[in-house]
This record gives structure tokens, C-alpha cells and sequence, in this order.
């Protein structure tokens, strides 16, 4: 098994930290994007570029709510995102027993 | 506009690869960690200042009814006292709450409204009773000593303790029985000694309690 077996859309910093942010919490509750950049120290430009990623591969769902100023993005962790990181670990723990 | 991302957007950034497994493995799990503390509300802090507050409030009702005999209850300042650190306590969990959870929306925000309505009607339940108990003609010692502490702190300790339980966490389940079998053990102490043994035996759990989530915070940082 090689590192090529990993998830590419996941084995990237930024992504696998959003992704592993996302997956603390309880399943059907969804962090503003505010929240997730503090948590994680992206800039917004980032943050936006592989939110877009993993929403396009269907990994998380975004939510827009209100209009103008006092409008709010939540991002949400799909199951299919969550079974992706399950899988992503489970590689990783594989990689590294053979390593 | 913040707080918003537009999908349009066309900043490009490039994917920073060539992440090695055992860097993955040591960010994934430093993120995890992470978020699961920047989540969660309850810290060694708050629980060392839980532990301090019940053993004043409940010593301040134990000193104003030590002397009292026949037992007629907490006086008014015994009670000031307690009812100051029951909403100290209540602001500063409250406070961290709100501050832990902040941006986040779904269904676990609901299930804990649902979770606290269920503990304020049990709480007015114990009250009721109470009433009850002391129109039924129940001694004040009953009523206002073994009864209302004894049955509040098990209310408190069952609620936490399914609670945890359905959220498989260990910790906290164990503390929770911990202040239910405080209570139970403290009814044989009587209307008098009711009060001061539950104000040591919870300030004892909670020392533990706070003396644990700083050594397994230790222990993370160690392992960072």
C-alpha cells in the first residue's frame, strides 16, 4: 500500500483539517464558516477554494442564510464525507503499520 | 461579505501536497483534538469553580440550620448564599456554552432544548412535591432538609448520567453517579447533616473531576 492509495481530495492540509473539524461534530449539525476559519486559521480566499472542492465532490453541503451583511454560510459534513474520512483513517492506520 | 462565500469566486490557490502519512496521521489527529476541545464547553476551570461553589453555598444552608432545633430550614442568608452560587453557576456554564457553540446550528441544538425543558419540568416536579409533602402535613426536616436537597441532586445526577450515557461519554457518566450516590448516601445524614454532607462529598467529586480534565489535557498536549 502506498500514499497514493489516500484519498487526494482529503490528503491535503487545508482539506483534511476541514474535513476532520467538521467530523467533531454530531451528525446533522452544520459550523459557520466565521467559526471554521477561526477554528482552523485558513484565509477566507482559502477556506473558499476547498470548501468549493469538497462540496463539489459532494464531502460537505453549504447553507446560506439571510440576505446582505447579516448573511450566514454554514458548512455541514455529508455521510459521504464521513465515510470518505473513515475510509482516509483507516488507510492512514494501514500505511503506517506497513511503514 | 463575511461569513458568506460566494461559489463564484474565482481565487485560485494551489493544493499544498506531498503530505507524508505519519504527517497526516499526526495533523489529523491534532485537528481532532483540537475541535473536540474548541466544541466542548467544560473545562478544569469550571469544574474547580463548581467544586468551590457547592461547598460554600451548601455550608453557608448547613451553618445557618446546625443550631436549629427543631429543625425549621435554611434562613433567609444561608439561602442568599446558595441561591448566589446556584446562579454563578448557572452564568459561568452558560457563558462557556455559548461561547463553545458558538456557529453552530442543527439538530443537537434542538436535542439540548429538548434536554433542557426535560430537566426544568423535572425540577418544578421536586417542588410540587414538596408542596405536597408539606401540605400532607410532612415534618420540616423532611421537607425542607433531606427531602429537597436529596431528590434536586438526584434529579441533577440521573439526568447527567443518561445523558452521558447516550452520548458515550465515560467521564462524565462517572461523575454523574458519583453525585447520585452523594446524594443517596447523604439522606442518612438527616435535615441538618444533609447539607454539609452533600457539599463535601460534590465538592469532592468535582476536585476529582477538575484534577482528571487537567491531567488528560496535559496528557494531550504531551503527546502534541
Amino acid at each position: 500500500m502506498t500514499a497514493d492509495t489516500l484519498d487526494p481530495l482529503i490528503h491535503v492540509p487545508a482539506r483534511l483539517q476541514i474535513v476532520a473539524t467538521l467530523a467533531a461534530l454530531p451528525d446533522g449539525d452544520a459550523l459557520s464558516f466565521t467559526r471554521l476559519q477561526d477554528m482552523i486559521g485558513l484565509t477566507p480566499g482559502n477556506l473558499i477554494t476547498h470548501l468549493r472542492k469538497l462540496e463539489e465532490a459532494d464531502y460537505l453541503t453549504s447553507e446560506k442564510t439571510g440576505n446582505g451583511p447579516a448573511s450566514r454560510t454554514s458548512v455541514a459534513l455529508t455521510h459521504r464525507g464521513r465515510a470518505a474520512l473513515g475510509i482516509y483513517t483507516e488507510t492512514l492506520r494501514g500505511l503506517l503499520k506497513g511503514l | 461579505m463575511q461569513g458568506t462565500y460566494d461559489r463564484g469566486t474565482s481565487e485560485s490557490f494551489e493544493d499544498e501536497g506531498g503530505l507524508d502519512p505519519r504527517e497526516a496521521a499526526r495533523l489529523l489527529e491534532r485537528t481532532r483534538r483540537e475541535a473536540r476541545r474548541g466544541l466542548d464547553f467544560r473545562s478544569p476551570g469550571l469544574s474547580l469553580l463548581a467544586a468551590v461553589g457547592v461547598l460554600v453555598g451548601f455550608g453557608a444552608v448547613w451553618l445557618s440550620v446546625r443550631g436549629q432545633h427543631p429543625y425549621k430550614g435554611p434562613t433567609p442568608a444561608g439561602l442568599v448564599v446558595l441561591y448566589a452560587f446556584v446562579l454563578i453557576r448557572i452564568g459561568s456554564v452558560v457563558y462557556a456554552h455559548r461561547r463553545a457553540q458558538a456557529g453552530i446550528s442543527g439538530r443537537s441544538v434542538q436535542r439540548r432544548q429538548a434536554e433542557g425543558a426535560a430537566l426544568a419540568v423535572a425540577l418544578v416536579a421536586v417542588y410540587v412535591v414538596m408542596a405536597a409533602l408539606a401540605s400532607d402535613g410532612a415534618s420540616d426536616g423532611v421537607v425542607y432538609g433531606v427531602y429537597v436537597v436529596t431528590a434536586t441532586m438526584l434529579v441533577l445526577g440521573t439526568f447527567g448520567a443518561a445523558r452521558s450515557a447516550v452520548r458515550e461519554d465515560w467521564h462524565e457518566l462517572g461523575v454523574s453517579l458519583a453525585v447520585v450516590l452523594v446524594a443517596a448516601g447523604s439522606a442518612f445524614a438527616g435535615p441538618r447533616g444533609v447539607w454539609l454532607s452533600n457539599g463535601v462529598g460534590l465538592c469532592l467529586v468535582l476536585l476529582g473531576y477538575s484534577a482528571a480534565q487537567a491531567w488528560l489535557l496535559r496528557a494531550a498536549r504531551s503527546d502534541a
